[in-house]
């Protein structure tokens, strides 16, 4: 879809206007009688004043210019392209499915945002019409199917879940109470249960009625012993849980912790997983998502604005100069 | 031979017109130089060139190896003064001959004058009303005043506006001697200080003829329509001529002059009014003869 702003581009016929001189009626006879003849306005009209050309060339341009950043224009220059999503570790992998997929020549574009379908859609203005788009690397699988005017062939890898440990600190007179809850878990990920909380803890379970050290400042902690935190008082309750937010980070407590039963530890398991750690992204096969006819390219992607802002910039200091020169 | 006003538009040579106009005037327009047994010799006097060879003294060549010129003519009391207009409105130009002036127009009879008073051996000088100022040429005799009165002629060019009543009067010392006085102008300024110092002259017993000259457009009111024309004298304004104002634009102008024939007539100074587009020495005798009965 063309930018509505193109439609000002008749602003444009503004400074061809403004160049044309206002003069007086230059083809003035002389003629002694004249005295016997009846006196007349002199008549005023315009003529066009082409010596100054230069400085309409660059409002013009000024002009044109303004339209365009603010159009967002685009120009199609990108040829077959492979798009490698961020977070790809595996080069050896990436070169081969580009081998397998027939790109070898093809530019290699690192994908600036997680948002693989998103950059791609804002961006597709870039690409000649005959291009081909190959998508590689750690691609999650969107909601909805991408709606590109162009095919793309995907070939998805999922990262593999870092292996970097959580650190847990518990700090509790009952320690035999809350330790299950983390070593029979069987998720992706490492959890380390120490009994010292320090600044690698992510999570810090406190259950003891003294204060914790001013210093401490983790993204979670779980209160058994809400004595300490007087902020849990005001806290909402959701599910018997209750949160709030402090200086030393977010503050967690029930009633019913520690978890008596399974099915009450699995629970607050999984809440704690949901909104503190992102999702796993799901790879999607490796597929060929066809161009819909639908693809709608009202979305900006301000591949040219710098551009376009720099020559502005010079383009407006050019016509002051000028405009300056042809005053003196 | 008849100097129409296009050859005049063709030629800067104003020698050349005037022997053309002259020829084709003939003789006897004024009372010729007396000459012959009863003139007494006075002097003798260095040639110039120009001179005519007739009245070199072969003998006092022989005897002297140099050339002389006898002076011996009785000289005509009446100084000839040719008056010039050439201010601005005088370069009005004329609308059916291309190239032809009122100042051209002008300076050709006036010329012609010069050139007939030069040849009965009258005094004649020159005064050129130009760019608010004067510029005045002694009256003398013979052919090197003539060809002073030539050049000062040929130098006019149509600018400014007519001298003040002051710097008029100042220059007009030459008004001591009983004289003629040719003054050739459009005359559309009146009363002005140069119709001011006309009369003035006529008052002071000199012979002033005056001619008034116009052109074929200005008396049709024959301008192109619609088109902003501008007065050479008065900078500012402009102004607008078409056909609903040609007949007022007439009826003004006719009135105007009517006022300063009315007062040429009163002061007793025969005027002529002439269209450049007439022939020059049909204008030339008219004026003359005009001049002649009054």
């Amino acid at each position: 879809m063309i930018s509505l702003w193109w439609f000002a581009l008749p602003v444009l016929l503004l400074p061809i206007w403004w160049h044309r001189q206002k003069k007086e009626r230059t083809d003035v006879a002389m003629l002694a009688t004249a005295r016997f003849l009846p006196a007349t306005s002199p008549e005023q009209q315009r003529v066009w004043r082409w010596l100054d050309v230069v400085l309409l060339l660059l409002r013009c341009l000024l002009l044109a210019t303004v339209i365009a950043w603010l159009a967002d224009m685009v120009v199609a220059w990108r040829g077959d392209a492979v798009l490698v999503a961020p977070g790809t570790t595996d080069t050896a992998w990436v070169d081969q499915q580009v081998a397998q997929a027939g790109f070898k020549g093809a530019d290699r574009i690192q994908v600036p945002e997680a948002d693989v379908f998103g950059w791609l859609a804002r961006h597709e203005r870039e690409w000649k019409n005959d291009a081909r788009l190959l998508l590689v690397g750690n691609v999650s699988m969107p909601a909805v199917r991408p709606q590109l005017a162009h095919a793309v062939t995907v070939r998805a890898k999922a990262a593999t879940v870092t292996d970097a440990p959580h650190y847990i600190a518990i700090v509790s007179a009952r320690p035999e109470r809350w330790t299950p809850l983390f070593t029979a878990l069987d998720a992706p990920r490492r959890f380390i249960v120490t009994k010292k909380p320090d600044a690698k803890s992510s999570l810090v379970i406190w259950d003891r009625p003294e204060a914790p050290p001013a210093n401490l400042k983790p993204s979670l902690w779980w209160i058994g012993d809400a004595s300490a935190f007087p902020e849990l008082k005001n806290a909402k309750t959701v599910d018997g849980l209750r949160y709030v937010d402090s200086a030393r980070g977010r503050l967690w407590a029930s009633r019913s912790w520690p978890a008596a039963d399974a099915q009450a530890a699995r629970d607050q398991f999984e809440t704690w997983q949901r909104l503190h750690f992102a999702p796993v992204p799901y790879a999607p096969a490796a597929q060929v998502i066809p161009a819909s006819a639908g693809a709608s390219h009202d979305q900006a992607s301000g591949a040219l604005r710098s551009l376009l802002a720099i020559a502005l910039l010079v383009l407006f200091a050019l016509e002051r100069i000028v405009a300056h020169a042809t005053r003196r | 031979m008849l100097v129409t006003s296009a050859q005049l538009a063709h030629t800067n040579d104003l020698d050349l017109i005037v022997r053309h106009v002259l020829a084709g005037l003939g003789h006897g327009l004024h009372a010729g130089r007396e000459r012959g047994a009863g003139v007494e010799f006075s002097e003798y006097r260095a040639y110039a060139p120009g001179d005519e060879w007739r009245r070199v003294d072969w003998k006092l060549l022989a005897r002297a190896d140099r050339y002389f010129v006898r002076e011996a003519e009785r000289d005509s009391h009446v100084a000839i003064w040719l008056w010039l207009d050439a201010t601005a409105s005088m370069g009005e130009p004329s609308r059916s001959v291309s190239g032809l002036t009122k100042l051209m127009y002008a300076r050709t009879v006036l010329a012609c004058i010069a050139a007939v008073a030069q040849r009965q051996g009258d005094a004649f000088g020159l005064v050129v009303c130009s760019g608010e100022g004067v510029r005045f040429t002694p009256a003398a005799r013979g052919p090197r005043q003539f060809h002073r009165v030539m050049a000062q002629l040929a130098k006019a060019e149509p600018e400014g506006m007519l001298p003040s009543t002051d710097t008029l009067r100042t220059n007009l010392h030459f008004a001591r001697a009983p004289s003629l006085i040719f003054a050739a102008s459009d005359f559309l300024d009146w009363p002005s200080p140069q119709a001011e110092a006309l009369l003035r002259l006529r008052r002071m017993r000199h012979d002033v003829r005056a001619l008034c000259l116009q052109t074929q457009a200005e008396r049709d009111a024959s301008f192109t329509v619609d088109k902003a024309y501008k007065d050479p004298e008065q900078g500012e304004g402009v102004f607008r001529f078409g056909s609903d104002v040609a007949a007022a634009y007439r009826q003004q102008r006719e009135a105007h002059f009517d006022q300063v024939i009315a007062a040429c007539r009163h002061n007793d100074i025969p005027t002529l009014s002439a269209c450049i587009e007439e022939p020059v020495p049909t204008v030339l005798r008219s004026w003359l003869r005009l001049a002649g009965r009054a």
